[in-house]
């Protein structure tokens, strides 16, 4: 099969272009530096040529509420029209669970609208929703940061290791389109600052994390449950302690 | 290790390490300079074929390049000239094939940092090696020495050499690569840079070159010139159409397009009229992308879009097709369909930005280009409107611009009455009513008001309103059905206006009309109709006045010109009295007298003694009309009533209203028309010949004749009822015999009127003259009077009237013919010497003596006074 992964340099990117290669596919990953572009149109049309799936992991590389909105919906149409076109006959994107349920923050309301844009389009397609990757908990805990304290509330918190979600990924882009929805999420679930103090802990970071936050994701309240699935979700294999060791081995 | 003979026999051999170090790094030294002079994929040829090939032996080379986007590598410049594999059948396959990097072959070759040699043979027939070994080795190539090239510490591509004898890769030759294998590096990197460049270059002057010409572009012919010129130096040159969105909004349609792939003239008609909906679920996409679409015309069809002009486009045989949309701002113009099946954005979108603001500068002047056609018309309109004299006029002036300008039809055009309140129809467009078989009297008969609702909304609007026929017609309006039948959309109702008068309303059917020229012609036409309408009322007094005027000259010329009347006797007192007393009421007079007795004067003087005295009275002699035309005469005719009324007239009954009309010699009227007149008379309203418009008239009526009415009555030549009708203030007038005492007045009246007209002064009047004058009868009565004194004035030498000339043949016995036949000589000579004498005054003898009237002696009529016993009491009674 001819795969074209958006945002195929980035973090899950890389992850499943490879595994799709593995598999013997004929994988593009598509990315502006490598010449695809779904913001300007620039080779995308080449690149959807005889395409049988595309998987759409691109990101916005602004997070401002306007911009980030108008990269998804500028984004999510030229892709979808080229997609149309090209007669792409499975469309996988990833989202974020919850996001139905967040629609106060920007960001989950750019992704409410790629998934809309996404129902509309009449191409056939499989949403895959994930919770946070356990990549980001030091960006987490940054951003909460107070002097040498980080402030965050007891919201329930289920992250997932990239490489679980880029198998999910790699597995729903090589199965049947299906027409919806699903969840996937990490083994355990937290709350938000127990797994950041475990965090912590791990790397010997000497800031004290202090549990009385507000539960605030991207800027936005949110409910204690927001981010974890509320009903049946496929959950990954790898947890906190074997994450953490892959990642010192990466070191 | 040479195993191979060397073509360069002048090649020296070396066999010391050290020797061989310092060639290898001649050449590296000077293969270096060579290498940092390239430029372009030449020079980097030109390299390898006559640098390299000078020092080592090979077949020939390839540089493939890497890309990671999907692990691949393509075949980036070749050495075509040494290549073998030139013939092979799956050359061309090979130059455009994508290698992938996951395999054993390339992967040993990435991995390996120095060049690596492999014999073809060992490796070609490996899983999942690339084709091109195998091509290779069937053109008789043995081995091969890829070298990776690397950029930013990441393989960037490698450069193949191939040879056809195994061995030949020498470690000196080796080394050699190895040493300028990162300058080629750099040089295969500038070659990619410059590439781009120049791409970019081309790009940028192509779409400058563009810009200027499209810049220069004012009509659509400009533009589609422009286009063409343009996109047939694109390359490869594509077809493509521009179609832009009609001004439905719905629909789209072929604006500028080269359609030089096809010949079929019936295909080309096809497209070039066709009006595609702009939902066709391709056209839709295109618009609504803010990218180009490439799209396979195939896979369209196969979608199930039904527009024909996929099919048009499979049968001229385009496969893939882009799709642009034109817009400018917010608006989109349309969309370019070009024949390419690469997308180069930022060109692509250059030349649609030009298009697009040519397009809509096109627009905006075509607007100004129709506007100023509109004004124009409007001026013509204008011209053609203010020549206007009639309603004629003006309905070929409408029915001209409306049907061939503005696709309308006029449906109606109703004017204000006078009341203010009621609205007739002025001008409408008869086919409609044919077309809708309605009953059209039916329809106009129903009177429309200002307070009719389509009227009122027209009306209180300050420019018109538009009905939708559909909707009307839904609403089950009357009038729908018949907007209906013209198959226009809309029903425009505007008022006409001129200032703040309300003159009426026009009710236009269209399917779209311009607010501007609407506008416009509505305040030509209301003007138009504001100038007929007076000029219909100019025309009328115009006419009255001809007729009064005419009425006037023929009074001033009339011999009755005075408004005095001679004569102060006895009987004419009489007369005069009678005047008084009906002159100021409105009843009908009945003058009765003998001929000449000025019956027409003592009309006009019960005229100008009446209220009625300010208007003209109007006279009509019943004698002097064809009794077929007396009927015209009196109630007039419209326009075509029969043979020969090829105008509107007013009859003298319409021409007297509110003043007096005197039917001169009455009782010569035909029977037939004396029952018209019997009816007005009794009615007080006429209707014109072959009109149906009822006037109501106030007219005084003065009827004249000589005749005995009552004996013409018992001989049935005259109606009883109307002359019971016109008998209701009988006037007599007394014959000129019987007030012999007027006589000299009026002689002096008219001896003083002839004077002044034939310029000859008559000072004396013998008085033989007026003895003369007296005794005569005067069957002529004042008339006859008046006319004898003219001519015996003309023949009157000295200034003197001496003499008159009386008729010699008179027929004194008219009177009564019985009364005469029974009478005995004798009596008949008595009374006639009596009446004589009375005549003559009782002169017995001399000049305007009874014996000179009797043409005997003096002494004779002494004698025979004396004989009958005529004393003087007899004639001085």
């Amino acid at each position: 099969m001819k795969i074209v992964v958006i945002g195929g340099t980035g973090l899950i990117g890389t992850k499943v272009v490879s595994q799709l290669r593995q598999f013997g596919h004929e994988v593009i990953a598509a990315s502006p530096n490598t010449g695809i572009n779904t913001i300007t149109g620039e080779g995308l049309a080449e690149a959807m040529k005889n395409t049988d799936v595309v998987i759409d992991l691109a990101n916005s590389p602004s997070f401002e509420d306007k911009a980030v909105l108008e990269f998804f919906q500028t984004s999510g149409r030229n892709l979808l029209a080229a997609e149309i076109n090209a007669g792409v006959k499975h469309h996988v994107a990833l989202s974020i669970v919850g996001v139905d349920l967040m629609q106060n923050v920007g960001y989950m309301r750019a992704k409410q609208a790629q998934e809309d844009l996404i129902r509309q389009s009449g191409v056939p397609y499989t949403i895959i929703r994930s919770t946070q990757f356990l990549e980001f908990l030091a960006g987490i805990a940054n951003q909460a940061t107070e002097g040498n304290e980080v402030h965050l509330s007891d919201v329930q918190f289920q992250p997932i290791a990239a490489d679980d979600v880029a198998y999910f990924v790699t597995k729903y882009a090589l199965g049947n389109p299906v027409n919806g929805k699903i969840e996937i999420a990490g083994p355990e679930r937290f709350k938000i600052y127990e797994i950041v103090t475990m965090f912590l802990q791990h790397s010997d970071d000497p800031r004290s994390v202090v549990p009385n936050g507000k539960p605030v994701y991207f800027g936005g309240e949110i409910t204690k449950t927001a981010l974890v699935p509320a009903g049946h979700a496929e959950l990954g294999a790898i947890n906190f302690e074997q994450w953490w060791s892959k990642q010192l081995q990466k070191v | 290790m040479k195993k191979g003979k060397l073509p360069e026999s002048e090649m020296p051999v070396y066999t010391d390490t050290e020797e061989i170090l310092e060639r290898e790094r001649k050449i590296l030294l000077e293969l270096g300079n060579d290498i940092t002079r390239v430029r372009e994929k030449n020079d980097l040829l030109m390299l390898f074929r006559k640098r390299i090939k000078g020092f080592f032996y090979f077949t020939h080379t390839i540089v493939t390049l890497i890309d990671y986007k999907d692990e691949t590598y393509i075949p980036f410049l070749l050495d075509n000239d040494g290549s073998p594999i030139r013939s092979h059948a799956r050359y061309q396959e090979m130059v455009q094939s994508r290698f992938s990097l996951n395999e054993p072959f390339i992967q040993s070759v990435l991995q390996s940092a120095e060049p690596i040699s492999f014999l073809l043979e060992d490796i070609m027939d490996q899983p999942k090696s690339p084709a091109f070994l195998r091509v290779n080795y069937e053109k008789g190539v043995r081995e091969i020495l890829m070298t990776r090239l690397m950029k930013e510490e990441k393989p960037m591509g490698f450069i193949h050499i191939y040879n056809d004898k195994p061995g030949s890769f020498t470690t000196e030759f080796r080394n050699v690569m190895k040493g300028i294998a990162s300058q080629l590096s750099s040089a295969v990197s500038n070659i990619i840079k410059n590439e781009e460049i120049l791409k970019k270059e081309k790009e940028k002057s192509f779409l400058l070159d563009f810009s200027s010409n499209i810049a220069t572009v004012r009509t659509k012919e400009e533009l589609a010139r422009a286009v063409r010129t343009a996109l047939s130096s694109l390359n490869p040159p594509g077809g493509f159409v521009i179609r832009r969105i009609n001004e439905d909004n719905t629909t789209m349609s072929p604006y500028v397009y080269d359609l030089s792939k096809t010949h079929d003239p019936e295909m080309i008609r096809a497209l070039e009229r066709a009006r595609y909906p702009i939902h066709d679920g391709l056209q839709n996409r295109v618009l609504n992308s803010s990218i180009p679409l490439l799209f396979n015309v195939d896979r369209e069809i196969q979608r199930g879009i039904t527009s024909s002009y996929l099919q048009y486009w499979k049968t001229m045989g385009f496969k893939e097709i882009v799709g642009i949309r034109l817009r400018n701002g917010e608006t989109n113009h349309g969309i370019l369909f070009l024949d390419i099946a690469e997308i180069n954005i930022e060109l692509l979108q250059g030349i649609c930005a030009q298009i697009s603001i040519a397009i809509a500068n096109i627009m905006a002047n075509e607007k100004i280009h129709e506007k100023q056609e509109e004004q124009a018309f409007l001026l013509e309109f204008s011209n053609d409107i203010s020549q206007v004299r009639s309603k004629q006029d003006l309905q070929d002036a409408i029915f001209r611009v409306l049907d061939k300008t503005m696709h309308s039809q006029l449906a109606m055009i109703r004017v204000m009455n006078d009341d203010g309140f009621h609205l007739s129809a002025f001008m409408f467009d008869r086919t409609l009513f044919e077309n809708a078989k309605v009953d059209f009297e039916k329809m106009m008969a129903t009177p429309i008001t200002v307070e009719e609702t389509y009227t009122a909304q027209v009306l209180a609007s300050k420019d018109g309103l538009v009905f939708n026929v559909e909707e009307e017609l839904r609403g089950g309006n009357a009038y729908a059905k018949l907007w209906k039948t013209t198959g226009l959309k809309n029903m425009y109702g505007l008022p006409l206006r001129v200032g703040d008068k309300i003159i009426g309303t026009i009710w236009l059917l269209a399917n779209k009309l311009s607010q501007l020229l609407l506008k416009g012609i509505c305040a030509q036409i209301s003007i138009a109709i504001a100038n007929i309408q007076a000029n219909e009322k100019l025309l009328a007094y115009k006419k009255q006045l001809e007729v009064e005027n005419d009425y006037l000259k023929e009074q001033i010329k009339t011999i009755y010109n005075f408004s005095e009347i001679i004569g102060s006797g006895e009987h004419m007192q009489k007369v005069y009295h009678l005047m008084s007393l009906v002159a100021d009421s409105n009843s009908t007079v009945l003058v009765l007298g003998e001929t000449g007795t000025g019956k027409e004067l003592i009309a006009r003087a019960i005229h100008n003694a009446s209220p009625r005295k300010d208007k003209l009275m109007v006279k009509l002699n019943c004698a002097a009309l064809p009794a077929n035309l007396i009927e015209s005469e009196l109630f007039g005719h419209e326009k075509g009533a029969f043979t020969g009324a090829i105008d509107r007239r007013i009859g003298k009954f319409e021409l007297a209203n509110n003043s007096t009309l005197f039917l001169d010699e009455i009782g010569e009227l035909p029977l037939e028309a004396q029952a018209k007149l019997l009816r007005v008379i009794q009615e007080r309203e006429l209707e014109r010949v072959g009109g149906k418009q009822i006037i109501r008239i106030d007219v005084r009526l003065i009827a004249a004749t000589n005749r005995n009415l009552e004996e013409e009555v018992k001989a049935g030549r005259f109606r009883a009822d109307l002359y019971f009708r016109l008998n209701v203030f009988p006037i007599h007038l007394p014959p000129l015999r019987d007030r012999l005492e007027d006589i000299e007045a009026l002689t002096h009246f008219f001896v003083g009127k002839y004077s002044r007209n034939t310029g000859r002064t008559i000072r004396k009047i013998a008085p033989k003259v007026i003895q003369q004058l007296r005794s005569y009868t005067w069957p002529g009565n004042v008339r006859e009077l008046e006319h004898l004194l003219e001519r015996s004035i003309l023949l009157a030498t000295d200034g003197a009237l001496d003499e008159v000339y009386i008729p010699q043949h008179t027929d004194p016995g008219k009177k009564d013919i019985a009364y005469l036949l029974n009478r005995s000589l004798e009596e008949v000579e008595r009374s006639y010497i009596i009446e004589t004498l009375k005549r003559c005054a009782g002169k017995i003898s001399g000049a305007g003596s009874a014996a000179e009237v009797l043409k005997i002696p003096g002494n004779t009529l002494h004698s025979k006074m004396k004989k009958f016993g005529i004393s003087k009491s007899d004639y001085f009674a």
